[in-house]
């Protein structure tokens, strides 16, 4: 199971899409999560405090998704800061793209809490840091 | 849970109107802009956030609409298609149907609309934008020529043609024959592909010089330099006022003559600071004409009358207010034109006219003035039908309708409630009337004439003031009382003697330069008292236009010229009182500004011809 203590940051421009994905993850029983409008402020908010992953969409206006995941991966103090991607659609190229820019794992809209659960396991299993008492 | 989930609903169904809201105006920008990857970018942006929320909540037809728009204006955006004007109609279309599916939600009224026509018309146009793409590329080997170039190119579709050319530029690359704005839609992409390194210099320092050029600012800080320039100058009429009064009293001092200098100056530094920031605010009117050639096509096409449209003076600058407020106006009466005034095919050959009717939108801009018209060359506006209706829906009686002149009748079509046609037709009759026409206009300081002429056609024109927030007046006294009228309205300004006013048949005319004129005593229209000075032999007369038509008005005195600042008064319905605002007056009082074109209004409605 995974460490439901830890801060989350959902990332997206459109509020609905961030009350979904925060409900989403509170079924799951995460519950310190925190919100941020685009990559610019996301990137303050993760440099203020110890969150324990990030659950970003791609395409935001100011600083994308994928800006976002290189600043963070650049940054000694986040590198380590799980990041899961949400993407509209599975574009191959794309994928790519994140992967090479050091993404954990990407999801694709929609989902359900189920596969949230199932993408969020497959980051635990590479970062312990995700884990109830890891 | 449920509750939550409703909440989730409302809240997408807020944001997602205020989304396609955002976007909406911006394809009419790109159809002005041609090629800009900005807005293409939001756009694009828009339809995908639209498509994320909605995949959640399981609303599939928003999906789907979204996901092709999205995918359209994605390969637009990437240049991989080109704009045209089939596919943004269906583009345009599918940001209706979204607006209609949401706002199913929102009514919760369960109906479910059939997209699949729209969606085969999404893919259909997207294949043939994608087909022609193939074959202009085909035809234009050039493109093709530097492989190298064209992999930068198609991985940076920048730099696109930067829209205002640079002198330099255009020096350096003779070749480039098109001013980029207007053929950008036509461009096929890579034959813009620079070909040399020089020329690729040249347009690097022609986007970088770009991006300084342009700033993108808040209009609520431009409104704000505007409230400000207007302060600055009712300080400065007020600085000219006392140096004036001072150069009297204390002619010879050099202190006051140094005052004289300052203010002087004072005054062209703020003639010409309100004339800047007025030109801040300005933009061509082609943001509100570029949406009538379609909605002229559709209409022609839902109607069957074939329609010949002509766009005059789409570069006519506007303020930014009249681009925001004239587009409903318009639309209500070019709908007017086409479904009330052109006549079908058939019925027009038989009167001996072209069997294609004519619409003609034009914009100039004619002293201070924006003059707007809306031509057409139908029937015109039978004035028994018009007189008929009008008695008929209670709005006169029939012995007003006796003493009416034919402008008067005319202008009764602009009174709420009024409609020609017994069955409105879809297009025209929305539950909203040629009166809203009237009262957008005057909400703009304008005023809408309408000429028309059996067979002939009708002319809709709409004149406005250059800039709603200052106005060129003509101070004059009634009275004990100072007001001002808008000098646009006044030709001149003349000195009679009294016995030049002569009585026909109870109304007073004037006869200056051959042309008998009516004549109207301000005071009493005003309902004040004027001074009576029978010492005076002469009184002063303004002679005014308002529209086509001209008469006379007779005040007490004659102030002179000032540039005012007009503060719009709380709680006064300007088209009732005649009163288009205040200003405060160089001595510090307040002065009524004068709407002339209610007085007229007033003047002429009951007046017989």
């Amino acid at each position: 199971m995974f460490d439901f203590k830890i801060k989350v940051l959902v990332v997206d421009d459109f509020p609905t899409m961030r009350r979904i994905v925060k409900n989403l993850l509170k079924q799951l029983g995460f519950e310190n999560i925190d919100e941020a409008e685009d990559g610019n402020m996301a990137l303050n908010k993760l440099r203020g405090g110890s969150f324990g992953l990030v659950v970003s969409d791609w395409n935001m206006p100011n600083m994308e998704g994928i800006e976002l995941l290189r600043n963070l991966r650049s940054d000694d103090a986040l590198k380590e800061i799980p990041f899961l991607m949400v993407t509209a659609e599975a574009e191959k190229e794309k994928v790519i793209e994140a992967i090479k820019a050091g993404v954990d794992n990407y999801i694709v809209k929609p989902f359900t809490a189920e596969i949230l659960k199932e993408k969020l396991e497959k980051i635990a299993d590479k970062r312990p840091s995700l884990k109830a008492g890891g | 849970m449920a509750d939550e989930m409703d909440e989730i609903i409302n809240e997408f169904v807020t944001e997602a109107e205020e989304t396609l809201e955002r976007i909406d105006p911006l394809f009419i920008e790109l159809e002005t802009k041609g090629y800009d990857k900005d807005l293409l970018n939001e756009i694009f942006r828009g339809m995908h956030t639209l498509k994320g929320a909605a995949g959640f909540l399981g609303f599939q037809s928003i999906v789907d609409v979204a996901h092709r728009s999205e995918s359209i204006m994605k390969k637009v955006r990437d240049r991989e298609i080109q704009m045209t004007t089939p596919l943004m109609d269906v583009i345009l279309k599918s940001v209706d149907a979204l607006r209609l599916l949401i706002s199913h939600i929102r009514l919760k009224d369960g109906v479910e609309e059939d997209v699949s026509a729209l969606l085969k018309e999404q893919d259909t146009a997207l294949e043939n934008a994608s087909s022609d793409q193939t074959q202009s590329l085909e035809t234009t080997p050039d493109a093709v020529q530097s492989p190298e170039i064209r992999m930068e190119s198609a991985e940076k579709p920048e730099p696109e043609p930067s829209a205002p050319v640079d002198p330099v530029v255009e020096q350096a690359s003779p070749e480039k024959p098109q001013a980029p704005e207007h053929t950008a839609p036509k461009q096929k992409p890579h034959v813009q592909t620079i070909t040399s390194a020089v020329d690729d210099a040249v347009q690097q320092t022609a986007k970088e010089k770009d991006v300084v050029a342009n700033l993108r600012v808040d209009v609520s800080r431009i409104d704000k330099v505007m409230d400000l320039a207007g302060e600055i100058v009712l300080a400065r009429n007020r600085l000219l006022n006392i140096s004036s009064k001072l150069e009297i009293t204390h002619g010879g001092d050099p202190l006051v003559e140094n005052l004289g200098e300052t203010t002087a100056f004072l005054d062209r530094v703020t003639s010409d600071l309100q004339l800047a920031v007025m030109k801040m605010r300005m933009q061509p009117i082609q943001k509100v004409f570029g949406k009538f050639p379609r909605m002229v096509r559709d209409m022609s096409r839902n109607l069957g009358k074939d329609i010949d449209l002509e766009i005059f003076g789409e570069d006519t600058e506007v303020d930014k207010s009249v681009i925001e407020n004239i587009g409903d106006p318009l639309v209500h009466i070019i709908r007017n034109s086409i479904d009330h005034g052109l006549e079908f095919s058939d019925d027009r050959v038989a009167k001996g006219k072209p069997p294609k009717g004519r619409i003609v939108i034009s914009a100039f801009q004619k002293g201070t003035l924006i003059v707007i018209e809306v031509i057409d060359d139908g029937k015109g506006i039978d004035l028994e039908v018009v007189k008929r209706k009008a008695i008929n829906r209670g709005l006169i009686t029939e012995e007003e309708s006796q003493k009416m002149s034919e402008d008067a009748l005319v202008n009764l079509i602009f009174l709420p409630g009024f409609s020609t046609k017994e069955v409105s037709t879809e297009l025209s009759g929305r539950g909203v009337g040629m009166d809203v026409v009237k009262t957008n206009v005057a909400k703009l300081n304008g005023y809408v004439e309408v000429i028309t002429k059996k067979d002939v056609g009708s002319t809709f024109r709409i004149s406005l003031p250059l800039t709603l927030a200052i106005l060129q007046a003509m101070m004059i006294k009634v009275g004990n009382e100072v007001y001002a009228v808008p000098q646009s309205m006044v030709e001149e300004t003349i000195r009679i003697k009294k016995e030049e006013i002569k009585d026909i048949t109870g109304q007073k005319v004037l006869t200056i330069r051959d042309r008998v004129l009516p004549m109207y005593d301000m005071a009493t229209v005003l309902g004040v008292k004027n001074i009576v000075d029978d010492s005076k032999d002469y009184t002063y007369i303004l002679v005014m236009v308002v529209g086509d038509r001209h008469f006379c008005i007779s005040v007490d005195e004659l102030i002179g010229q000032e540039e005012v600042v007009i503060k719009t008064i709380n709680g006064i319905d300007s088209d009732e009182c005649g009163i288009l605002g205040a200003t405060i007056n160089g001595d510090g009082s307040v002065v009524l500004i004068i709407d002339l074109a209610v007085m007229a209004r007033g003047l002429f409605a009951t007046s017989s011809k």
